[in-house]
């Protein structure tokens, strides 16, 4: 079976990889000038073949049987395993390099070589403007602070003013109304007493016309009587 | 049955080898000279139409780290004959040593469907896909050189079975059915 075969040679492979570390020095005469970075290089390189193929021989020997339908199903929570380990290896080897970096920089600045002096001047230079933030940024904080109140403040009085607003339009509203009620009655009264004195007139017109007909008056010579006679039409006959 | 085997073969030193399969045999050409103009490693690439791959060649050729297929999106043949090769492989490339190139993508004449159908194989396959212009860029060869270097071991303590679980494509779901797990 082809895949039985390929995994004994597989071994075989591997066997010879991992004794001879690699390929014969002898087959590949023209390395000489290869330095040590790259020979390390190289190294690395044939490590990494290696491991992929005892992956390989690994996954062949832990066969289990089980459909695709079920080995689909289990392969997300396989990678979600895999990818969270990733991460955490990742994070680890992340948080190892800072720790590493913070060191040597500690171990440096403890020399007195000019790299060391130069670095010292660097730091307190970040110390001088971090601190020169702070101060900025309480300074920002405060006047931001000030700003608030004053513009509550603002508010309140904002809020004062349409209070004495609205009270004092309603007075003004408030006011006008006795002094129209007061206004009605005199006019009411005095429109009686305009209607009373109509009469009085109507009534003494009615008489004089009354006298000047009975007399036979002859008011068209006299020129005040004529005068009075023509104003005695303008009002109407009353009964 | 003769399968590409992945590792029938010693490993060479310093050196990666991938084999380009396109139907057309066009882009493969300038894509192979982009990536042999890298100089900190010898890459050693080699051009096929489709597998299998002549057995008269069999013993000159050197183990293949990388298995590229070149997909024509303008013509259907590309990936049919491409789909056909994929049998000629064996599975132990599928582990992050097959990786799936894409151009004419965004052609005129492109059928519908065929993106699609190049993603979900690429999907089932858990292999990469990279999508590249007919003229071939130095950031496409770029993208394929790193996939090829983590593939032959180049990059420590990274396997193209640690990558293929970065970079392998996705189908993007279903807008009609939004799935909110």
């Amino acid at each position: 079976d082809i895949p039985h075969m390929d995994n004994t040679s597989l071994d075989q492979t591997v066997e010879t990889v991992g004794q001879n570390e690699g390929p014969a020095a002898e087959d590949y005469p023209a390395q000489e000038d290869t330095s040590p970075a790259d020979m390390l290089r190289i190294k690395q390189q044939m490590a990494n073949q290696c491991f992929e193929m005892t992956v390989q021989l690994n996954a062949g020997k832990s066969k289990r049987p089980c459909s695709t339908s079920q080995a689909e199903r289990e392969l997300p929570d396989c990678v979600s395993e895999l990818e969270h380990v990733k991460t955490v290896h990742f994070n680890s080897t992340l948080a190892l390099h800072r720790i590493q970096m913070w060191n040597a920089i500690a171990e440096k600045m403890k020399q007195t070589d000019p790299d060391a002096t130069d670095l010292k001047a660097v730091s307190a230079r970040c110390m001088a403007l971090c601190s020169q933030i702070k101060r900025l940024q309480m300074e920002t904080r405060n006047l931001q602070d000030e700003i608030t109140e004053i513009q509550k403040e603002r508010l309140e009085i904002k809020r004062l003013t349409h209070e004495k607003m609205k009270e004092t339009q309603e007075l003004l509203s408030n006011k006008e109304q006795p002094d129209s009620e007061k206004y009605k009655a005199l006019l009411e009264k005095g429109q009686v007493n305009v209607e009373t004195y109509k009469k009085m007139i109507i009534m003494a017109q009615n008489v004089l016309r009354g006298i000047l007909l009975a007399c036979k008056v002859n008011w068209l010579d006299e020129p005040n009587l004529r005068e009075i006679v023509m104003t005695l039409e303008d009002f109407p006959i009353s009964d | 049955m003769s399968l590409l085997k992945p590792f029938s073969k010693l490993p060479d030193l310093n050196t990666a080898n991938i084999l380009l399969v396109e139907n057309e045999e066009q882009f493969q050409q300038n894509l192979a000279d982009t990536l042999a103009e890298e100089t900190a490693v010898t890459v050693n690439v080699r051009l096929a139409k489709s597998l299998p791959l002549p057995m008269e060649n069999d013993e000159s050729r050197p183990r293949i780290d990388l298995v590229v297929f070149i997909i024509n999106l303008t013509s259907d043949k590309s990936f049919e004959s491409a789909k056909a090769s994929l049998k000629y492989l064996d599975p132990g490339y599928f582990l992050g040593k097959v990786c799936f190139v894409a151009t004419n993508a965004r052609h005129a004449s492109v059928r519908t469907g065929c993106l699609d159908a190049l993603r979900q194989l690429a999907a089932l396959l858990h292999c990469p896909l990279l999508f590249a212009e007919d003229q071939v860029s130095t950031s496409s060869a770029r993208r394929l050189l790193t996939i090829l270097k983590v593939a032959s071991g180049l990059v420590p303590n990274t396997t193209a079975l640690y990558l293929s679980s970065l970079t392998r494509c996705t189908m993007p779901p279903d807008i009609d059915q939004p799935s909110f797990d």
